[in-house]
């Protein structure tokens, strides 16, 4: 069942085209992202599935209503957690979520919350108190008050130490098993792969790819990447000779790849296969730090933009 | 409705627990008081008494002695148009005058009963009201030892119409203060800093109609002010023990019509300001000539006279104007008709204006 379906979404600031004609359909119990850079419209497009702005073309649905005619309807089935989550000044984390149960017709017990996102300790604690990671999970808590059917996530991990993002990937699985559909917005690779059932990538206001990680992956961005360090320098040539080898960079690292990493990284480490690596006069100095890794959505949005997400 | 009461109840609890805001509304207002108080009030741990012995009898005497007796008194024995004259010069804080017949009335139970009438001049205040009630101690003391209902204290008599001191007219100065800050701190910077950090964004992505959360916010700041304003009747009665002479009913009126005034302003505030930082300083640059012009601390009557008129374009300027009408002299609603009326064309024009401006980031 489709909870969602966005067609030819458009928002306009000015001269600047935020959200270039976007469609794309949510199935009912999925993760879904969206994974684009800063400024590639992610947020303005789930502003608008949230009924908080009114696209200049295109229509949306969510949960069979329209964003724009039902809004309203459509807020008290929603939960929302937008970037950089605010709460009114001076508020305990117990009022905060009372205040915001107070907001919906129907809400889930505070207490209930306070144990499910491991707060119970804070909450008589000023929000503001808090550490990064447990005002993510209040604000996710707030976006669950009213036990919603769909959740809208704005960067839920960004500026989140390692730890504290792990604690809110399972939080948000947990949020999925409890037959949610969940929408998030990310430019954290690792997470889109991790969380998400189908990632669209998106850059500057338009879809480029959309599909599960993996086979966005196996289209994308096939076969191994082979690193590794060579103090004395590689015959380039020589590499690109062994059957398999695709690409071939000597950038500080020599990177390889291939869609055959079994044969490729056997010639390599082939002791006999000496001509390979150049080594400094009868020193057996080869090949250092070796890493063999899949291709991963980096590499996909690479390969789709040419530019790297980190920027 | 329980929505909005909800938003409305976190605003004021946010509100109140706000040291700064507080500070600058409440707190400064009870330091004022204290400074001003003092400064005009000028209690000098001593009262000054100028005595006309219109009597001249051993009874009137021993009076004056007993009076002079109680620690901290002076008594200046002096003639009536010396005694008034030393008083206008404030050489004396109270002139009693002590009537043919004292004595008589005090030895001879047959003789008519006198009155014994202290004046004041205005604005002497604490001095001169401790210098009734020693007055009545000695009295009292004195009339039990004599005959008894010969000789009673009158009513004080002030040479001036407003029998007022210091800290009447500055309460209702102060109240006026809290509102016009109130207004300001609560509502234009209140609702410009949860416009920039989003809260205002992320109340919209709930089912609450845009109205419903602008209204809470300016419900909760308004009653925000009434609180406080509340605390500093209760302060201003109790602690300073300041006289008010008007209905509190009456003077509820310009209250909270000054309040829907200034928090309309703050509104307005908040809709010209694209940032916080500018809704603060467009904030202090509307308070501070108002807090200073509007008759807030000096009576407009000092200003020079082409400022008069111009300050009664202000808003304060009314809500001062009503609020010491009521509280100082007493008067009814009639009379401050205009100023409510003034005040009320300013709360309506600002909602309309910022209504209209009024943009969500």
């Amino acid at each position: 069942m489709r909870v969602i379906t966005a067609d030819g979404l458009v928002k306009r600031y000015g001269d600047l085209v935020a959200v270039d004609g976007i469609s794309f359909s949510v199935e009912a119990g999925e993760i879904f992202g969206m994974l684009g850079p800063n400024g590639a419209g992610k947020t303005t497009t789930l502003e608008m599935l949230e009924g908080l702005r009114k696209p200049d073309a295109g229509t949306a649905t969510v949960l069979g209503s329209d964003v724009v005619r039902d809004a309203r309807a459509i807020k008290t089935r929603i939960g929302v957690q937008l970037q950089a989550t605010a709460l009114p000044p001076l508020t305990k984390v117990r009022e905060a979520i009372d205040l915001f149960a107070a907001l919906f017709p129907t809400a889930r017990s505070t207490d209930e919350l306070l144990i499910e996102f491991d707060l119970e300790t804070k909450a008589t604690t000023y929000a503001t108190d808090l550490s990064g990671g447990q005002m993510q999970r209040l604000s996710i808590a707030l976006a669950l008050v009213n036990d919603p059917d769909v959740v809208f996530l704005d960067e839920p991990t960004t500026g989140l130490d390692p730890q504290a993002r792990l604690n809110i990937w399972d939080v948000i699985e947990g949020v999925r098993r409890r037959d949610k559909t969940v929408v998030l917005t990310t430019h954290n690779m690792e997470e889109a792969e991790r969380l998400c059932a189908r990632v669209a990538v998106i850059d500057h206001g338009k879809i480029v790819a959309l599909d599960t990680p993996a086979s966005m992956i196996a289209t994308h961005a096939p076969g191994t990447t082979i690193e590794f360090d060579a103090p004395h320098g590689v015959d380039e040539a020589a590499i690109r000779e062994i059957e398999g080898v695709d690409r071939v960079s000597v950038d500080g690292r020599v990177s390889v790849s291939t869609r055959a990493p079994e044969r490729v990284l056997r010639e390599l480490l082939d002791p006999r296969a000496h001509w390979l690596v150049r080594k400094d006069d009868g020193q057996e100095v080869g090949i250092r730090d070796l890493r063999v890794r899949q291709g991963t959505l980096e590499d996909v949005f690479i390969a789709l933009t040419g530019r790297s997400l980190r920027t | 409705m329980k929505a909005f009461r909800a938003l409305t109840i976190n605003t004021v609890r946010s509100g109140l627990r706000n040291r700064v805001a507080l500070f600058f509304t409440l707190g400064l207002a009870v330091l004022f008081m204290i400074i001003f108080g003092e400064l005009f009030g000028g209690n000098n741990f001593g009262v000054n008494y100028g005595v006309v012995d219109a009597d001249q009898t051993a009874q009137s005497q021993q009076f004056v002695a007993a009076l002079r007796s109680i620690k901290g008194v002076t008594v200046n024995i002096d003639s009536r148009d010396a005694a008034l004259n030393d008083l206008r010069n404030n050489h004396v804080d109270v002139v009693v005058e002590i009537p043919h017949g004292f004595g008589a009335a005090l030895t001879n139970p047959s003789a008519p009963g006198v009155t014994v009438v202290p004046i004041q001049a205005s604005q002497t205040s604490a001095t001169a009201s401790i210098g009734d009630q020693i007055l009545g101690q000695v009295l009292n003391g004195f009339v039990t030892k004599g005959v008894p209902a010969a000789v009673t204290l009158g009513r004080p008599v002030s040479s001036s119409v407003n029998n007022i001191t210091a800290i009447d007219y500055f309460l209702p100065a102060m109240l006026a203060y809290i509102i016009l800050q109130s207004g300001i701190n609560y509502v234009a910077i209140g609702l410009a800093d949860l416009r920039a950090r989003r809260v205002l964004r992320r109340f919209r992505a709930t089912p609450l109609r845009p109205a419903q959360i602008l209204g809470a916010q300016i419900a909760g700041g308004a009653l925000t002010v009434i609180l406080q304003l509340i605390v500093l009747i209760a302060i201003g009665l109790l602690f300073f023990q300041a006289k008010t002479y008007g209905s509190w009913l009456v003077a509820a009126v310009p209250i909270l019509l000054g309040v829907a005034a200034f928090v309309g302003i703050g509104f307005l505030l908040t809709s010209a300001a694209s940032t916080s930082e500018s809704a603060r300083g467009l904030s202090s640059f509307v308070a501070f000539p108002m807090m200073f012009l509007s008759g807030v601390f000096f009576p407009i009557t000092t200003l020079p006279s082409w400022l008069q008129t111009t300050v009664h374009v202000l808003p304060l300027t009314w809500l001062t104007d009503a609020l010491h009408q009521v509280m100082n002299d007493g008067v009814g609603l009639n009379a401050i008709a205009l100023d409510c009326l003034v005040l009320a064309g300013w709360a309506v024009t600002t909602f309309a204006l910022a209504t209209w401006r009024f943009r969500w980031d």
